[in-house]
């Protein structure tokens, strides 16, 4: 009997140590120049698209092998740069601050979009977030979300309590969110970004009774390229690509508006009419500039969603003090 | 028991018919052939009486009895039962198969006796079925195993229950499918003689189906004999030997050698 | 007999037991050494804290009530539906038909593959987490009871014809019962997919307000990269799981299936 019992330690040891054996090893292979990024479905995401379709990162650095990755959320986004299976994740800000909080070595690298992000409500009676009941349920991506902190921020203006509205909110994603805003149930807003945001308007009945700027109470970036602090200090030549890689996409919007519709329609499947709307829209905009990162830290830490905030904004964005 | 023997050679005078076939006939029909399992069989079962019906296996003897019992649709002919045609199983004639496992495994032994009795309301309470249930336990000499789950009992002793089971609802026929062919010999005699002191207790009317000559001989007022190749009952053979019978008594042998040639057994084959 | 019964089950909680600190021992070995960020591998005395401290302010307990409360109204809901369903089919050919066809297509068919439907249909509240627990353990459990049914020896339902049964009294105290051992193990299936179907949900449909059950927790604190408080409500899950096999259901087969001799 107990030789069995140890003699079954041991094989379960064996394996343990072999599946950790494992898992080291694949890092260790992996000494060629990469960068493997990940991004999420959106418009905001744009210039990404640019990238991959003219190769623009490969243009900079020949040998480079890129590997892109779609992931649902930035939960994940963040899970599998722990994990050292990303060198960079595209986000919104406030996901960005929750993981710096928990002492994850990442920073900003650049903006990407910035975008309307906006509550849509198919009620009449609804006029502005003071006029919820306990009946209505609010729609978005998930806690600690940008669409959650934009929330809290509204509720923190009105009421002094940012977790006014919590006891609403109904978490879904994106395409889900839209449908149970359509069907009009028991969800009656939904905070969203576009497409999904356009097409909700486009429905009679829906309005838009808080967006994203006038919840901050400022211009922000949307989205933001975060990297690794592996990638910028061991693979600085890689880190300048991708950066290069992302200037150009954004120029190259600008420059040739008939070509980009034409790899972004192909890209999300949609009209390109459709694409040169939402891109027309005046609040969707490209950039590699940085917006709005200490106002989100200070409302953030101010309300325990994370425990520090960034001193300055070097804290939190690559800069030469970093090499 | 003499004036009990009496009795029931009177009843036999008597022959007041209890069930009566008229040309009975089951087919099963498999793609193209047809086969006659049971082809216008003609019988009447007297009150009172012990009916053995005798067989190779095949012979369709238990096709016939789960006709008696109306387990099964019939293509032609007529049943009766008190002048009834016989359409589905009744209370009134209770099968005991060969099977050990007919008793509910999820019930104790009284529990299964009683079961049937408040289904059928036959006494006014739960107390007074149970009162009856213990009664034909004690008959079939069960006491003592009340609160026992069938997977507990022997095979002699499950069919002991279900003979109690069957009995409690005071069935005018009983139904007998080969009860005691699983059982090992000694046990089988035990419960031969148990059947035959219950039947003089009740007065019940027994169907009993085996492939056992000697059994048929001991227990049967009247041996129907069927064959394989006929689809029916070749003869009825009355059996009027004195009770208690024992193998080897005068006029044992006698039947028992009529019976014999009968069954087609051929030795060469 | 009662005797070995105690020592069998008092052996298989020391096997349990055993393994359980094997378990538990190996993955502090693995925390301890450093081959996953402590971020997301957190050793066992932070992952405890983390229980504690959601123990203390009441939020594990309320989200665990909310889950088991869930999880018991879609499980009987299921169970009496499939008892109901699975009777009729045993008593209707067509029906029968209708039941196995409907079974087929539905069986495989992830309950999550169905959120967008069941969102436009029953909205996001806790029915849709309701239909998602019924839709998951509805066909397992249809498909054991109605096999249960086919494998029940005729002679039972023989017997309760000859004593004179109705139908009614046929299913409940024959079908049921002699079915009873595959009922139970339609029960284990249902409920181990009870409990997957209803995290899941929890997972992606979030709170209702403040309470969003155990899957719910789960994701929060995945979302706020709180990894100790995830594994916090991942262990309140397995410790539940544990309990329910091998005490509800290991008892219940014991004064049933196991007393009568049926398996």
């Amino acid at each position: 009997m107990k030789t069995k019992v140890i003699l079954s330690i041991v094989v379960f040891l064996f394996f343990g140590l072999i599946l950790a054996g494992c898992s080291a090893m694949g890092k260790g292979r992996e000494e060629k120049l990469q960068i493997r990024i990940a991004e999420q479905y959106g418009l905001a995401y744009a210039p990404l698209q640019i990238i991959k379709e003219k190769k623009l990162i490969e243009k900079n650095l020949p040998d480079i092998q890129v590997t892109w990755r779609q992931l649902g959320n930035t939960a994940a986004i963040r899970e599998a740069m722990l994990a050292d299976e990303l060198d960079v994740g595209f986000m919104a800000i406030p996901p960005f601050l929750i993981g710096w909080d928990k002492g994850m070595e990442w920073k900003i690298a650049c903006g990407l979009s910035s975008s309307p992000v906006a509550l849509v409500v198919n009620k009449e009676s609804i006029k502005s977030i003071q006029d919820f009941t306990q009946e209505d349920r609010i729609a978005l991506p998930q806690p600690g979300s940008v669409q959650h902190i934009l929330l809290s921020l509204a509720c923190e203006k009105i009421w002094g309590d940012p977790t006014r509205l919590d006891n609403l909110l109904v978490t879904l994603d994106h395409p889900d969110g839209m449908n149970a805003l359509l069907a009009r149930r028991e969800v009656s807003a939904h905070f969203t970004t576009p497409p999904y945001l356009f097409k909700e308007l486009e429905n009679p009945g829906m309005r838009q009774i808080l967006d994203g700027k006038e919840a901050l109470g400022e211009e922000f970036t949307f989205i933001v390229g975060v990297t690794t602090a592996k990638l910028y200090q061991d693979q600085p030549e890689v880190y300048d690509a991708f950066l290069r890689a992302l200037e150009e996409a954004v120029d190259f919007m600008e420059n040739n508006p008939t070509e980009t519709i034409k790899i972004l329609a192909a890209a999300y499947q949609i009209e390109q009419e459709e694409v040169l709307k939402y891109l027309e829209h005046p609040d969707m905009a490209y950039s590699l500039e940085v917006k709005g990162v200490m106002k989100f830290a200070d409302f953030m830490q101010k309300n325990d969603y994370i425990k520090r905030k960034p001193a300055n904004i070097e804290e939190v964005i690559w800069d030469e003090n970093d090499k | 028991m003499g004036n009990d023997l009496k009795q029931q050679e009177e009843n036999l005078i008597d022959r007041t018919v209890i069930i009566c076939l008229k040309s009975v006939s089951k087919y099963y029909r498999r793609s193209q052939e047809t086969l006659r399992v049971l082809d216008h069989i003609d019988l009447d079962i007297y009150q009172g009486e012990i009916l053995a019906l005798l067989g190779p296996s095949g012979c369709g003897k238990t096709t016939l009895l789960r006709q008696i019992a109306g387990f099964d649709h019939r293509e032609s002919g007529s049943l009766l039962m008190d002048g009834h045609e016989v359409v589905q199983p009744e209370v009134k004639r209770i099968m005991i198969f060969q099977d050990f496992n007919q008793l509910f495994p999820w019930k104790t032994v009284i529990q299964n006796v009683v079961y049937p009795l408040q289904v059928n309301r036959v006494g006014e309470s739960d107390t007074a079925n149970r009162e009856i249930a213990l009664e034909y336990l004690k008959l079939v000499e069960l006491t003592g195993f009340e609160d026992s789950y069938p997977h507990q009992l022997s095979g002699g002793m499950k069919q002991k229950a279900a003979m109690a089971r069957a009995l409690a609802l005071k069935p005018k026929v009983l139904l007998m499918d080969e009860p005691f062919g699983s059982l090992d010999a000694l046990t089988r005699i035990a419960l031969q003689n148990l059947l035959l002191k219950v039947w003089q207790e009740t007065g019940v009317t027994i169907i009993f189906v085996t492939h056992d000559i000697q059994e048929a001989v001991i227990l049967s007022d009247r041996i129907a004999v069927m064959g394989r190749e006929t689809a029916g009952i070749k003869k009825v053979i009355p059996n009027l030997l004195d009770r208690p019978r024992v193998v080897g008594e005068a006029g044992y042998s006698e039947i028992y050698g009529h019976v014999y040639s009968l069954m087609d057994i051929n030795p060469t084959k | 007999m009662k005797m070995t019964n105690k020592t069998s089950s008092y052996q298989k909680i020391k096997t349990r037991l055993f393994w359980v600190i094997v378990i538990l021992v190996l993955w502090e070995i693995v925390a301890q050494s450093g081959i996953f960020p402590a971020a997301i591998f957190p050793s066992l005395l932070v992952i405890a804290r983390a229980l504690e401290n959601s123990i203390v302010s009441g939020e594990i307990l309320l989200q665990t009530a909310f889950s088991l409360a869930l999880i018991l109204q879609g499980f009987l809901i299921s169970l009496l539906a499939a008892i109901l369903v699975s009777s009729l089919a045993a008593g209707n050919k067509m029906f029968n038909g209708l039941v196995d066809t409907l079974a087929a297509i539905a069986h495989p068919l992830p309950g999550i593959a169905l959120l967008p439907l069941i969102i436009v249909w029953f909205g996001t509240g806790t029915t849709s987490i309701l239909v998602i627990i019924v839709h998951s353990v509805i066909w397992p459990m249809i498909l054991n009871i109605m096999t249960g049914f086919k494998a029940i020896s005729p002679i039972y339902k023989e017997a309760g014809l000859n004593f004179g049964l109705n139908r009614f009294q046929i299913i409940k105290d024959i079908l049921i019962p002699a079915s009873l051992p595959y009922v139970l193990s339609g029960i284990r299936i249902g409920w181990a997919r009870a409990w997957r179907a209803l995290i899941s949900a929890e997972m992606i449909f979030g709170a209702v307000g403040l309470k969003g059950g155990l899957g719910w927790y789960i994701f929060k604190q995945r979302v706020f990269m709180d990894t100790p408080g995830m594994f916090a409500g991942i262990f309140v899950i397995v410790l539940i799981g544990i309990i329910v096999e091998d005490y509800v259901f290991a008892a219940f087969e014991e004064r049933t299936v196991k007393k009568w001799g049926m398996i």
